[in-house]
């Protein structure tokens, strides 16, 4: 029906040129929220196809790859099998994929390799040589640049590889070369390492990124890497083949005739010929790629997409605000087309119909800038050395396109169902009573009102409930109750908000409100219309709770962390010698180190505490343990005469604090004193002292380090394994502080990249905050020029918005910390019991940057409403309309 | 309807002019399209008197207003209030004059719905960072007869009320002058002649001086003086007016040649 459609049309275009600023602000949110889908989407598909890309560099430019199509996985290709292949006519080389790892070493550096066949054929390697020649016999090989840094070693150097070697059953081919011989029965066989020296002839280079995940890889010939991996008692097979053809493939088809001679051909040596799967290059590194990632891309886009879906569910709430003031503004126009005969249809319609439009050009607009950035991105990257050959260029796909603008328009058309109908209860009698300020009442149901209730108290109930879980040891059905129960009671906060909201403005405008009479004022401008300052508060505060929460949860799991190392670990770094003999030497190469406070040797024996037996005590220096110690208050209960016990072993040799117990060496015995320290670390410490008269025997056996104050715990941890690895057998190096550094380093990426996802809903709020202030500043043209008529100066109306902006900004932040804190705590409780004593940190620094951030940005949207407001002459206030 | 003619008492001004107008122009647009609003107009109004400025729509007795009280500014002459010229004035300036020494009436009262009638009468003293002088403002009240109505917001008050709150909010200050602009526009003739009569007591009792712009003879006639105003010039002068030679000034200058003097010598 073109009579009815076509008004309704042209009246939409016609109130959305009028509004066209008003529009734009609101479009901004959408087009940010589908431009953060189509970024997400855009990288998944770079993801995805920088996977493929290097699972196919593996493949260089082989012509098929041979590969096993076997449910069970037990069928392999021999050498048989690939000696029969590379003798089919038309096949001009193969090359099995094999890999076997061992470790290099060289002047006390080592570096953990894999070792692949060098190529039988160019087209068949995904390294190339950079420098000197592929290992041509037994004995040399081929090096990839992290080697060549890591080891400082170069072309004609002789490096050492260590290995494993598994004796057979006859025990007879490696017999005699291992220091270890073997003892017991045949099928608790101990591995003897083995050392080669090899000899470097080439350095090579990865250019498709074959080898990014393990730093490169070393190239050997094809019998010794077949002969390492025989001797470390494995299988010499393969699960993949690749051929070079005489004739290269025309086609994306293995031709059948071909498919079925290299079967054939397999088949010969005792292959089942259905498991030999021929596939192009491509065919394969496209299956492949689905097997490896395993979804794992869905995933990441599922978690990246949720944070899209968060930002467009701010910018929901930025259009529903919009629109409703938009429609209460145009009371009159709606009114007087009811007057004239519009159905109450038609207006739902033409308001929708407006959504649809803005949805549309905002999402282009949205997709458009996200493929941008996404582009420069990848222009970006490379300029980082991220050691990923990344595609030079986005591939748009349907799905990164259509996907995104759908998205766009469902969330604004939602957006705007509720205003929708606020137009159709527009009476036509409206249009002959002059209406002064334009608000939309709308009665905030009671049914909102018990529903919202329900939900925020049954979903902080199963909070509850999912933290007592976590404390009861059963974090896995608490987490579940916990998600569960704060989506839920989130739900019930933001949909509850505009009717408990206001009230809290209120509140926290009682107390600004002393503050002069621009103060006053924007307190009193804030409350008139409640509904909407709380749906802009609110867009804020879903920001902020998830930013706090986030922040809170990280801060909790970087303490637990913490608690549990300092727990477990005496020390920051802690080295045992590989044998005893070495201990000197491994103290002066710890001792010289730089970025240690502090280094002190452990000696230890058995000795009998009480009545019990057998058990080890380790002794110290007593003036160098508190140096060494992370609780040196507690190293400092240690002197000759006394034996530091915890409160359980304590318990256990049925001794008190201050009590007496008789200790019991090989060579002597003593009477020490008990004191009961609160580190477990220190539980049965002694002086070095006291151990010589209980066991004069007695050696260091491990070297105790602190770091110095702001040394960086991960360089100190290397330098001390390449110091102590330069001593003969070398020496364990463990760096506690080095985990919790890494720990945390993980913990703050993590949170980095959560927060920086979650800003993106922050901005739209920010957004959402100036547009609800122009609408204001719109709607009381009036009263800003009585407000200046009768005295207020620009400055104080300027300050006046302010005001505004940063109370609803404020009140969001307030709120949004509250409950952010409060979720972070509780699933800290429920997630981290298991690490020990929950500690709930509360991160003030970032709580106030947040909170900074937060002001400022409703002190920034004021800025451009108020100069508006500001451009005001008091004249408009005479006018009649 | 009370039209008793009202003699100022000696001393309460009349003497020295609270407001003047010097070649007051005022155009809009240019060359072809140039509008004179106002053409060179010379106009005193005394202190401690009620005036009105009458005129036909377009006739520029708005723009005399604006121009007078410093919300628009001239294309050429001067306004004086006092002895300050405010055609020199800045913004800042004329935002201090706003609060100190002139009041404002509007035709739609433009109260702020969210206060109170009292916080609404007491917004120019706060604006301005000052306290409010209780004894002016009880007078005031009682004056104004919004004992009873004080804590009312503007949507629970009538028409009549607001614009009595309005001229409470106008007085506050204690302002030189105030300037009303279609005061009783709004209002029923009840509650318009209500408004008007509170105007002259302001004028009478509390000494105020007061320039309303009307189009209604009867409102005209509350006046102590009547402007006529008519194509941006001065046509008239009325002193003590009935409605009758108001509406007669007015009929005057629609029929006849502007500046033809009415009903007394100007």
């Amino acid at each position: 029906m073109p009579g009815t459609r076509f008004p309704t049309a042209r009246l939409t275009l016609g109130q959305m040129r009028r509004s066209a600023g008003r529009l734009t602000a609101a479009g901004v949110a959408i087009a940010i929220g589908t431009a953060f889908v189509t970024v997400t989407l855009l990288a998944g598909d770079l993801i995805n196809r920088t996977a493929r890309d290097m699972i196919a560099a593996e493949y260089a430019t082989a012509d098929l790859v041979l590969s096993v199509d076997d449910p069970e996985g037990l069928t392999r290709y021999d050498d048989a099998a690939v000696t029969a292949i590379a003798d089919l006519d038309g096949v001009a080389a193969v090359q099995p994929l094999a890999a076997f790892w061992g470790d290099l070493r060289h002047a006390g550096k080592g570096s953990y390799q894999v070792f692949v066949p060098a190529p039988s054929h160019e087209s068949l390697s995904p390294l190339e040589l950079t420098e000197g020649t592929w290992p041509a016999r037994s004995g040399q090989i081929a090096i990839p640049p992290s080697v060549v840094e890591r080891l400082g070693v170069g072309v004609g150097d002789t490096v050492t590889l260590q290995r494993s070697v598994y004796p057979d059953e006859a025990e007879t081919a490696q017999g005699g070369t291992g220091e270890g011989s073997v003892e017991g029965e045949a099928e608790m066989v101990e591995p003897v390492a083995q050392t080669d020296e090899l000899e470097i002839t080439g350095v090579t280079s990865d250019p498709y990124g074959a080898f990014t995940g393990t730093g490169g890889a070393v190239a050997a010939t094809a019998g010794d890497v077949a002969a390492w991996t025989a001797e470390e008692g494995a299988d010499v097979s393969y699960e993949e083949v690749l051929v070079a053809l005489d004739e290269p493939l025309t086609g994306t088809e293995v031709p059948a005739d071909l498919r079925d001679a290299l079967a054939g051909a397999a088949a010969a040596t005792g292959m089942a010929a259905d498991h030999v799967a021929v596939e192009t290059t491509e065919a394969r590194a496209a299956a492949k790629t689905i097997e490896q990632t395993g979804g794992q891309d869905l995933v990441f886009m599922v978690f990246v997409l949720t944070f899209a879906a968060v930002a467009l569910l701010v910018a929901g709430l930025v259009i529903t605000n919009t629109f409703q003031v938009l429609v209460a503004q145009r009371t009159g126009t709606l009114a007087l087309l009811r007057c004239i005969g519009a159905g109450t249809g038609q207006l739902y319609r033409s308001v929708l119909l407006e959504a649809a439009i803005l949805g549309a050009l905002a999402s282009l607009a949205g997709v458009a800038v996200g493929a941008v950035l996404t582009q420069v991105a990848l222009l970006v990257a490379p300029s980082f050395d991220l050691g990923i050959p990344l595609p030079s260029a986005i591939s748009l796909t349907a799905t990164a396109v259509v996907l995104p603008l759908l998205v766009g328009i469902a969330v604004t058309v939602l957006a705007a169902l509720s205003p929708a109908r606020a137009a159709t209860r527009v009476a036509p009698l409206a249009a002959l009573r002059p209406a002064d300020a334009p608000t939309l009442r709308g009665r905030a149901g009671r049914l909102r009102a018990v529903l919202t209730t329900l939900a925020t108290v049954g979903g902080f109930g199963l909070l509850g409930l999912g933290a007592a879980l976590g404390l009861a040891e059963r974090p896995d059905v608490g987490l579940l109750a916990g998600v569960a129960g704060g989506a839920i009671s989130f739900v019930g906060v933001v949909l509850g908000s505009v009717l408990w909201l206001p009230k809290v403005t209120a509140a926290m405008g009682r107390l600004v409100n002393r503050s002069g009479p621009s103060a006053r004022l924007a307190v009193a401008n804030t409350l008139r219309n409640p509904r909407r300052t709380a749906a802009t508060s609110t867009a804020l505060l879903i920001g902020v709770t998830l930013v706090t929460m986030m922040s809170t949860g990280a801060a909790g799991a970087r303490q637990s962390a913490d608690t549990m190392i300092d727990s477990e670990f005496a020390t920051d770094i802690i080295v045992a010698p590989g044998s005893d003999e070495t201990i000197d030497e491994v103290r002066s190469a710890v001792a010289d180190v730089e970025g240690l406070a502090a280094s002190t040797a452990i000696a230890g024996s058995f000795v009998t505490l009480g009545d019990v037996s057998d058990l080890s005590v380790n002794a110290v220096e007593p003036d160098a343990l508190p140096g060494v110690i992370n609780t040196p208050e507690e190293a400092a209960k240690l002197t000759t005469g006394t034996i530091l016990l915890t409160e359980g072993a304590a318990t256990s040799l049925r001794v008190a604090d201050g009590g007496t117990i008789t200790a019991t060496g090989p060579d002597g015995t003593l009477d020490l004193t008990v004191a009961v320290t609160t580190a477990g670390p220190l539980n049965r410490i002694i002086t070095t002292t006291d151990l010589a008269v209980l066991d004069a025997d007695a050696v260091p056996h491990a070297v105790w380090a602190r770091l110095a104050t702001g040394a960086d715990a991960t360089t100190v941890l290397s330098d001390v394994q390449d110091a102590t690895g330069a001593v003969d057998d070398g020496a364990m190096v463990i760096g506690p502080a080095a985990q919790a550094a890494q720990f945390r380093q993980v913990v703050d990426v993590i949170l980095g990249i959560v927060v920086g996802l979650l800003a993106v809903a922050v901005v739209i709020a920010v957004i959402g905050v100036t547009n609800t202030l122009s609408l204001s500043v719109i709607e009381r043209t009036r009263e800003s020029a009585t407000l200046r008529a009768i005295g207020l100066s620009k400055g104080q109306l300027r300050r006046m918005l302010a005001v505004e902006g940063t109370l609803i900004a404020g009140v969001g932040a307030g709120v949004g910390i509250l409950l952010g804190v409060l979720y972070g705590w509780a699933g800290s409780v429920t997630a981290l019991s298991l690490m020990g004593d929950v500690q709930l940190v509360v991160p003030w620094t970032d709580l106030a940057v947040v909170v900074g951030i937060s002001l400022v940005a409703g002190l920034v949207a004021s800025v451009l409403p108020a100069r508006a407001a500001a451009r005001t002459s008091p004249v408009a206030a005479l006018a009649v309309e | 309807m009370d039209t008793t003619v009202y003699v100022p008492l000696d001393g309460m001004g009349a003497g020295s002019p609270a407001v003047r107008a010097r070649s007051l122009t005022k155009t809009y647009g240019k060359g072809e399209a140039e509008v004179h609003a106002l053409a060179g107009v010379d106009v005193d109004f005394a202190e401690g008197r009620f005036t009105a400025i009458m005129g036909p729509s377009g006739s520029g007795k708005s723009t005399l207003m604006h121009l007078l009280a410093g919300l628009d500014s001239a294309t050429s002459g001067q306004a004086f209030l006092g002895t300050t010229d405010i055609t020199r004035l800045g913004d800042r300036d004329l935002t201090a004059l706003r609060r100190d020494r002139v009041g404002f009436v509007f035709q739609q009262f433009n109260l702020l719905p969210m206060f109170t009638a009292e916080q609404n009468i007491t917004l120019p003293v706060e604006l301005a960072g000052g306290t409010v002088d209780q004894a002016w403002f009880a007078t005031l009240v009682e004056t104004l007869g919004l004992r009873d109505r004080l804590s009312h917001r503007p949507g629970e008050l009538s028409g009549g009320q607001q614009q009595r709150v309005a001229i409470a909010r106008a007085l506050i200050a204690q302002p030189d002058v105030v300037f009303a602009d279609e005061p009783t526009g709004n209002l029923d003739s009840r509650s318009g002649a209500e408004v008007l009569s509170f105007l002259r007591r302001s004028v009478r009792e509390l000494g105020r001086t007061i320039i309303m712009v009307t189009h209604d003879p009867a409102a005209a006639a509350y006046a102590d003086r009547v402007v006529l105003i008519a194509d941006g010039k001065i046509a008239g002068d009325i002193t003590d007016p009935t409605p009758e030679a108001a509406l007669a000034g007015l009929d005057a200058l629609r029929t006849l040649e502007p500046s033809v003097a009415v009903g007394g010598d100007a």
